[in-house]
């Protein structure tokens, strides 16, 4: 599907599974994608549909009840290759990878900052594990990537407290962070969620800077058709665990293929369509992740629902780039073909 | 930073001043006056009327309830605690005895109590729902819900009469030189006096830590890849310990309460058994200047914790301007 060598991250059929009262909640149901380095791979589906545990797997930071079940993640680094997952969960090599080679940012820099120390320090401490500079070196460091982000004073600004700054400033300081290191891969998850529209433009102009600059690999989680469209390279579309839908950009926005798919980008609101335009909700709602549909996980709020959707459909292969969970695709992706020859 | 400890201190002033005269008026609804407690029963039939405003003339008593106060706060401020009733000793002698002792136990007591009060408790919420969390949690409801003088009997009773280990009580003995000497007879004491203390900072510690290690600014730490100890020290304590400075700030006074009965237990020649013998003696002039004395230091607790937690947590600091 892609060059080999490019890739800097891959993970195959992973899964993560919480346990709660005696009841497995599975998360994360095996999930497999590639992430090539310098491209954006975003990770889109509704809330509760295992994105952000996909991105907490990759990072070994998820909470004690829960656990990789089966699967890998490969991390491929220079020339060697990692297996995340069989790394202790905080010990040295798996430190050493987090926030030095994979580094990650979150979704509300409300919180995600440290409110009793300085962004400087918070900025240094990345550069304290991962580096051999010296103190006065990590101060001017610290100093240069407030900088590269857009904060104004940066000389002054690094030793304040989260508190004063806007939230917009906490993100570019988070990104600062997470940037420390020229991490081969920035997982960013739902980044612009907590801000408003203009600093989102922003945020995300800075991220593509850093992309083509550091040939950063970068995956982001969002619910936002509007982000996808902007910043993907690929895109991966999930659901109840699963990936339902995985392309390039291009496959998966112009030919959406999984009726899951085409329902969310059919409930995207578009600007300059006047505020009669018809938005359609996906019927129902997700179903609780303890009783699950048999077979397909959409059916129940799919239209195009038949008998042979009881079983799980597996993933195929449309075409070199374009993947998809559903038994009836051909019937949707033909009407594209038609269209086209049309 | 300044201008914050500026603000704290115009406000002390006032508040001690109110407080010295809710303390005084207290003092005059109590029934009698000074001179009715310096005459002895058997002589009270054959003393006249006439007498008395005359006994209440030379101490000054017949003069309105202000200008008494107003001499007695002058008088204070000066350094002039009058004298006692009982034995008529200067009350600021009986302080220069008594005051050190307390300070020493209650100062010892709050140091232990800290110490392992916020440590058990961050072990606690580290390894919690484990056993050495439920044991100390049973531990701590225990420490919480039994009252000190029992601890402090079951302990006498234990260390120094069984194990002999420890003497039974009294502060200093006439061969003592040194003050590693005065060791052994503070470790009692302070220890039955801190546990109060430990078993409420062990709790508040346990559950402040708890909600902090489930924030996110933890997970970010944590993505950084910095070890555990410095995820759950440095981010994680750091920031659940404005609670618990709080916490022991606000149960400063229940040390003080505390230190009077465990005086009274282990022999202790301090402020809290002079307490409660001026109060049997109806000594109102020393109970005044105790009382006072226990607002000042409950005061200057919470100046300092004030301060501390400014220290503690830069976002205190901002205040209003």
């Amino acid at each position: 599907m892609t060059d080999k060598n490019n890739i800097a991250l891959s993970v195959k059929n992973l899964k993560t599974f919480f346990y709660t009262n005696n009841r497995c909640n599975k998360a994360v149901n095996g999930v497999s994608f590639d992430v090539e380095k310098g491209k954006t791979l975003c990770i889109v589906g509704e809330s509760g549909c295992g994105k952000s545990v996909t991105a907490a797997t990759i990072m070994q930071l998820l909470p004690t009840l829960s656990r990789i079940e089966e699967g890998e993640i490969i991390f491929h680094k220079d020339d060697k290759t990692v297996n995340i997952e069989k790394l202790e969960k905080n010990g040295k090599e798996m430190r050493n990878i987090r926030g030095s080679d994979i580094a990650m940012i979150f979704q509300d820099p409300m919180t995600a900052l440290n409110p009793v120390y300085t962004v400087g320090f918070q900025i240094s401490e990345n550069l304290k594990y991962h580096t051999n500079l010296n103190r006065k070196e990590i101060r001017e460091k610290s100093i240069s990537l407030l900088n590269d982000m857009g904060i104004p004073l940066p000389e002054k600004r690094v030793d304040e407290y989260p508190h004063s700054y806007s939230g917009g400033m906490r993100q570019r300081a988070m990104i600062a962070m997470a940037m420390a290191c020229n991490p081969k891969i920035l997982i960013a998850d739902e980044p612009t969620t907590a801000l408003d529209v203009t600093i989102q433009a922003q945020i995300f102009e800075l991220m593509e800077k850093l992309k083509e600059e550091n040939d950063t690999a970068i995956i982001l989680i969002t619910h936002d058709m509007g982000v996808v469209a902007e910043l993907a390279d690929n895109v991966a579309v999930m659901y109840m665990g699963n990936i339902v839908e995985a392309g390039t950009a291009d496959d998966v926005l112009r030919r959406p293929t999984h009726p899951y798919t085409k329902a969310l980008l059919e409930s995207v609101p578009v600007l300059g369509r006047g505020k009669n335009q018809d938005i359609n909700p996906i019927k129902g709602s997700t179903p609780d992740p303890y009783n699950r549909p048999v077979g397909c996980q959409f059916a129940p709020r799919c239209n195009w629902q038949t008998e042979s959707c009881d079983v799980m459909p597996e993933i195929t292969q449309i075409n070199k780039t374009h993947q998809i969970r559903c038994h009836k695709y051909e019937q949707f992706f033909e009407k594209y073909d038609e269209k086209r020859n049309s | 930073m300044t201008t914050y400890i500026a603000q704290r201190l115009i406000i002390f002033f006032p508040m001690l001043l109110v407080i010295s005269f809710l303390v005084y008026s207290g003092l005059e609804l109590s029934p009698g006056d000074a001179v009715s407690h310096m005459i002895s029963p058997e002589l009270a039939s054959t003393i006249t009327a006439e007498q008395l405003d005359a006994m209440r003339e030379a101490y000054g008593l017949n003069q309105s309830f202000i200008t008494r106060y107003w001499i007695w706060l002058t008088s204070m401020v000066q350094g002039d605690m009058g004298y006692s009733m009982a034995g008529g000793v200067a009350i600021s002698e009986i302080m220069i005895k008594t005051v050190p002792a307390t300070l020493e136990l209650s100062m010892v007591a709050l140091f232990f109590s800290t110490i392992l009060g916020c440590s058990l408790g961050v072990i606690s919420a580290l390894k919690r729902g484990s056993g050495t969390d439920n044991s100390l949690t049973v531990a701590g409801m225990a420490g919480v819900s039994i009252p000190e003088f029992f601890f402090g009997l079951v302990a006498i009773l234990l260390f120094a009469i069984e194990l002999k280990w420890l003497p039974v009580g009294g502060r200093l003995m006439p061969h003592y030189e040194t003050v590693w000497d005065r060791i052994p007879n503070i470790v009692l004491p302070s220890l039955v006096l801190a546990l109060m203390m430990t078993a409420g900072a062990m709790r508040y510690a346990r559950s402040s830590m708890l909600d902090v290690l489930a924030r996110e600014f933890i997970t970010t730490a944590r993505s950084k890849g910095m070890p555990e100890w410095r995820v759950n020290i440095l981010h994680g304590f750091r920031v659940a310990l404005t609670p618990v400075v709080v916490l022991i700030g606000f149960r400063l006074p229940l040390l003080i309460g505390g230190s009077t009965i465990i005086e009274q237990v282990y022999q202790w020649p301090g402020i809290g058994s002079m307490f409660i013998r001026s109060v049997r003696a109806s000594d109102y002039p020393l109970v005044m200047t105790i009382s006072l004395m226990y607002v000042f230091v409950v005061l200057t607790a919470s100046l300092i914790i004030d301060v501390l937690t400014a220290l503690i947590d830069p976002r205190v600091r901002l205040g209003k301007e």
